[in-house]
């Protein structure tokens, strides 16, 4: 009885967990100040992911199109570009920063979009727009490969690698986040803040928790600067608290630019933030303060309340972005409950040579079943047809009918969250996180005994 | 430096017997270190180098470990005078898209460090036309800048070698790549260097080589070797160790300026070929 690392062995997917790779670098262009990505393919490969972002965060932003048609697919496309950032740089005097992002379709005709990006630099940069400060950043990223996860991953370390440029040392460090809520981002700074540590954040979405002000509606933007990218080639080391998204570009600096890299954790629970903080002392050389101490104490006060009375040995499943799932997975397991079935999905090879999972497959003494290229029938087929008895499920809102139909409460984590209010506003990561994931889950296991008429009693006398 | 050389060229016009007999004449004549990456489906472009071991194609690997998990040494095999040699392979005919595994391919060996800087030369042998944006990746930014295309003297083959002009002449500017000549495979047809120096000089290149038909070359083919390995003092392995000097000298790299059908045809029919 122990950890299991399957693949989905059906072929085909029902019900996908995961959308795909220019998803991934969408969420991370809009993370950049003065930045309007265009997306090099079908209007949907904009429309849907934009919606689902929009959804998500309940905000307003932009993302461009190259809009392709039928036409395009025979002839190539890469005039739609041209004309894209053409329209892009006349439309919004301010924009800076163009990731040219492909598509499926785009990367099968075999669009140049690197070429494109030289012939615009020579022709139509220094003629129409002599002067303006323009980055044209192509990223490739074929839907047919890989999945959002390393869509993101990809895209971070293209910005990085566009901008990054060598200079004097600037004492900062490089905090990479990974695929993250505007509240996470939050969370992050003010640990940082609280050790004195100066830190370049990828990326500073915290603004896409916008308000409404007096003058009129608000439509958001990033507001990571081009001199934060350029001077990630100067800072005293990178955090990349994602090994899945975010590392590419942690190992590109220490590569090129000798900036050392350190990998993880995504600090979810106690004890990953715990590690991510002691990481962030080695790193600088800071301390870390007891106003920690005391935070990492309420934090242990408000779990010790919930975790052996209501949280202990209570049946999981959890899916979400790689590291978040398997973060999650871990502060489970240190909350004395049972994580039975982890969903990853994608089909990521260096899956299994992730330490953590590692460690999973080591140490964890039930059945616990990791699953690859996981779809939702992975999950639902398991409840309906093999006996799987759950009592929570983690993740996003695309299970949600998992959930209701099953009638198995459900505690919305990760990207998109759009069936529950203001979840992007609350942080996982950091023991703020690990408090309010902990009193999510007691919650929504309150009410579902309440629903349920399951020993409801026992809540008049906790 | 490592130059970065694609050959092009009508399909049977012997690109792939060039390119071998060029690169193991390089490497045995003039003490190069070659690179061929066989961007055909049908992988069939490193027979001759590697003594006719067939090659695991690189899209086989791919399908059977997925991406991440290729290693330089799972793809790349050394033959001939330790010319590494690289097959993309791709679909059986008829299915799939064989232009998006030469992307993939040639994506994969860039993010692998397989074009190593000890290189003096990478051939990407492409097979025929420049039919779609992924048989035009090895001459797309920052990969091959000189292109020789392959062709002789028959009408087919220089209708090829005009619209392989039009293709490269669309990525002439956003990529830089340019041509470095046209080698001539002769063929034996009458008045063959004639019409290649007219259409060479037309559309602003030059015939870098007039390879003149050998049978040793088939000869070696059977024998799974190139003219230079089979038979080192033939006369044919030393025309390839000329071409090789003349690709080593080469200057002369132009945005050529292909011909219209009308031009074309005019040429053709002065040199008597119609029939």
């Amino acid at each position: 009885m122990s950890c299991e690392l399957l693949q989905k062995e059906r072929t085909g997917v029902i019900n996908p967990i995961f959308t795909c790779q220019p998803a991934g670098a969408q969420y991370a262009s809009i993370g950049i100040r003065e930045c309007i990505g265009i997306v090099h393919g079908g209007q949907g490969c904009v429309m849907f992911v934009r919606l689902l972002i929009s959804q998500h965060l309940k905000e307003s932003f932009e993302i461009a199109s190259s809009s392709l048609h039928e036409d395009a697919a025979v002839f190539g496309a890469c005039h739609r570009v041209e004309e894209g950032v053409d329209v892009l740089l006349m439309r919004y005097p301010d924009v800076k920063v163009i990731p040219i992002i492909s598509t499926c379709s785009t990367e099968i005709i075999g669009d140049d979009i690197d070429g494109v990006v030289r012939k615009l630099n020579e022709e139509l940069l220094p003629t129409k727009y002599p002067g303006r400060e323009v980055h044209l950043i192509p990223i490739h990223t074929p839907s047919f490969v890989g999945s959002m996860v390393n869509g993101y991953d990809v895209a971070v370390r293209d910005f990085v690698k566009y901008f990054a440029t060598k200079g004097e040392p600037n004492g900062k460090l490089n905090l990479i986040t990974g695929w993250v809520n505007p509240g996470d981002v939050s969370a992050l700074k003010h640990l940082l803040a609280e050790m004195e540590v100066d830190a370049t954040v990828l990326f500073e979405i915290e603004s896409f928790d916008s308000p409404t002000m007096p003058d009129g509606n608000h439509v958001s933007h990033g507001d990571t600067t081009i001199e934060d990218l350029q001077g990630t080639a100067n800072a005293i080391g990178t955090l990349a608290l994602n090994r899945y998204e975010g590392a590419k570009a942690a190992k590109y600096l220490e590569e090129k630019f000798a900036v050392p890299a350190v990998i993880g954790p995504t600090p979810v629970g106690i004890r990953n933030t715990d590690a991510f903080l002691a990481r962030v002392k080695e790193m600088t050389g800071k301390p870390i303060p007891r106003s920690l101490v005391i935070e990492r104490g309420i934090a242990i006060d408000a779990l010790t309340d919930l975790v052996h009375m209501h949280l202990a040995d209570k049946r999981v499943a959890i899916y979400a972005n790689p590291d978040l799932a398997i973060a999650l997975t871990e502060f489970c397991l240190d909350l004395e409950m049972k994580p039975l079935v982890v969903l990853l999905g994608d089909d990521n090879p260096f899956y299994e040579d992730d330490p953590r999972i590692k460690r999973l497959r080591e140490n964890v003494d039930f059945p616990m079943e990791i699953i690859t290229n996981a779809d939702f029938w992975e999950l639902e087929d398991r409840i309906k047809n093999r006996g799987l008895e759950l009592d929570l499920i983690l993740g996003h809102s695309k299970g949600r009918f998992i959930s209701i139909d099953y009638n198995i409460p459900m505690v919305r984590v990760g990207f998109p969250t759009y069936d529950r209010a203001g979840i992007f506003r609350h942080p996982v990561v950091g023991y703020a996180g690990a408090i309010y994931l902990a009193e999510q889950m007691a919650n929504a296991i309150f009410t579902d005994m309440e629903h349920k008429k399951n020993k409801e009693w026992i809540l008049n006398v906790w | 430096m490592t130059r970065k050389l694609a050959i092009y060229g009508k399909g049977g016009i012997g690109k792939s017997t060039t390119t071998q007999n060029t690169a193991a004449a390089l490497a045995h004549f003039h003490n190069k270190k070659i690179f061929i990456h066989g961007c055909d489906p049908k992988a069939d472009s490193t027979r001759l180098i590697l003594n006719g071991k067939p090659q695991q194609t690189l899209m086989d690997v791919l399908r059977d470990k997925g991406a991440e998990k290729i290693t330089n040494d799972m793809v790349i095999r050394s033959g001939f005078m330790d010319i590494r040699c690289v097959e993309s392979g791709g679909p059986e005919p008829g299915v799939g898209c064989a232009g998006r595994g030469v992307i993939t391919a040639i994506d994969l060996m860039e993010a692998n460090k397989a074009y190593t800087e000890d290189l003096d030369f990478v051939f990407f042998d492409v097979l025929g036309d420049v039919v779609c944006g992924g048989f035009a990746m090895p001459i797309r930014d920052g990969k091959a800048q000189e292109v020789y295309i392959v062709a002789s003297g028959e009408m087919m083959a220089i209708y090829a070698a005009n619209n392989i002009c039009k293709g490269l002449t669309k990525y002439a500017k956003q990529s830089g790549v340019r041509l470095g000549g046209i080698i001539c495979n002769s063929r034996k047809v009458d008045g063959e260097k004639e019409f290649l120096e007219e259409f060479t000089a037309a559309i602003g290149t030059k015939m870098i080589h007039f390879v003149p038909r050998d049978n040793i070359v088939q000869k070696a083919e059977f024998n799974k070797k190139t003219v230079t390995e089979f038979d080192p003092a033939a006369n044919q392995a030393l025309e390839y160790a000329e071409l090789g000097r003349k690709i080593i000298e080469n200057k002369d790299f132009v945005i050529p300026r292909p011909l219209t059908m009308d031009q074309l045809e005019n040429m053709v029919t002065k040199y008597g070929l119609m029939d």
